[in-house]
């Protein structure tokens, strides 16, 4: 039953990401277990997990790689998925106005956890805690990559290439 | 002619290799861990002289920290830096604040910018820059604030006893919980050992100089 009951909820919660994906521009402020849930994704999709923020400089550049990598494998098993770390004080200041001027397309959270010392291990020891970080996985098929810095329009191609289903 | 060619390239390898391996940013696998011995410095201060851990024969430690002008982060810990500084330099571990950033990648991290900065806050410890970059990727600091706590031990030279953040929320010092530095310093002036010695922290990266 209580499984039943979970996968109700993620199809729920997918459901509901997908067609707020679509209207856009949408921002779903999220707790670590939901980022862990995505993490654990069971699908054969690859996901593109990019952490970044509004205040940093690096990850604004390497934005636009995101996004054209989310259209250009919309009709594919392919998920970019952008989560914010900024403040969730800042939300309406700062972040939406931000994802409205960028018309951002891509799935977009905002993780809402100020204390980095209790979750960054639990998703990813390797992980100092510098932004940009972006993560690659399809758990179906077992992959799994790790980034911790800015990443080139070449190297996110060829990393989607090489694991999209 | 061929004696000659084959050290030649053999050492041109070495170079490249040289090269290639001095591009790569500090990972997290570099640098220090607890329990390493961090090395000295000596780096220019905003007063214009130079500053090494040697030059305090009083202290005990030092609250090394990678910082810098620009990273909102950095802004927001400033005056909690300088707190911190003010606590625990009269009990031996004062502050040195170094500026890891490429002035090329981020120009407001500039030693000028530094001054004025310096200026404005009027920092109590020093706040020196590391130009080239040797001292941050020694320690392998990756993100600015990025804290290593070292002790000063009979031989002279320094144990790393704490690396990580300053405490559990940057954006908020009013809903501060956990002091995770102060915790360590504590222990550290007590005598005894750290109990929480590493910490994380979502932090900007550091503007690497590019090749």
């Amino acid at each position: 039953m209580t499984v039943y009951l979970k996968q109700l909820t993620l199809l729920l919660t997918l459901g509901l990401l997908t067609s707020t994906a679509t209207l856009a521009q949408e921002v779903t402020t999220i707790k670590f277990d939901q980022l862990q849930e995505l993490r654990q994704s069971p699908h054969d999709t690859l996901y593109v997990v990019n952490f970044w923020a509004t205040w940093c400089k690096p990850c604004i550049k390497e934005m636009p790689y995101f996004e054209a990598a989310h259209t250009k494998y919309k009709d594919q098993p392919v998920r970019v998925i952008l989560v914010s770390m900024d403040a969730v004080q800042d939300m309406e200041k700062r972040v939406l106005p931000f994802v409205q001027k960028r018309k951002l397309q891509s799935r977009l959270y905002l993780l809402d956890e100020p204390d980095g010392n209790t979750w960054i291990d639990r998703i990813e020891p390797k992980w100092s805690g510098a932004i940009p970080a972006t993560m690659f996985f399809n758990n179906k098929r077992g992959q799994y990559e790790f980034i911790e810095r800015e990443i080139s329009e070449k190297e996110l191609h060829e990393l989607i290439n090489k694991y999209k289903p | 002619m061929k004696n000659t060619r084959i050290p030649f390239l053999y050492m041109a390898c070495l170079l490249l290799v040289g090269v290639l391996m001095a591009a790569i940013p500090a990972a997290d696998n570099t640098g220090y861990q607890v329990g390493d011995t961090a090395r000295d410095f000596k780096l220019k201060n905003v007063d214009g002289k130079m500053v090494s851990m040697a030059d305090y024969k009083d202290a005990k430690g030092f609250i090394v920290t990678f910082t810098c002008n620009t990273c909102p982060y950095s802004v927001a810990y400033e005056d909690r830096l300088i707190e911190l500084h003010n606590k625990y330099a009269p009990q031996g571990y004062p502050i040195i604040a170094i500026n890891p950033n490429d002035v090329k990648v981020s120009p407001k991290d500039s030693y000028k910018d530094m001054q004025v900065r310096a200026k404005e806050k009027n920092f109590p410890f020093p706040y020196v820059y590391d130009e080239t970059q040797e001292i941050t990727k020694a320690y392998g600091a990756t993100r600015t604030p990025h804290l290593y706590v070292v002790q000063k031990q009979k031989d002279g030279s320094f144990k790393v006893a704490y690396i990580g953040t300053i405490d559990d929320n940057s954006r908020e010092p009013e809903k501060v919980q956990k002091k995770y530095a102060e915790a360590a310093l504590d222990e550290l002036v007590a005598g005894k050992a750290v109990s929480q010695p590493t910490t994380k922290a979502i932090g900007c990266t550091i503007k690497w100089r590019e090749a």
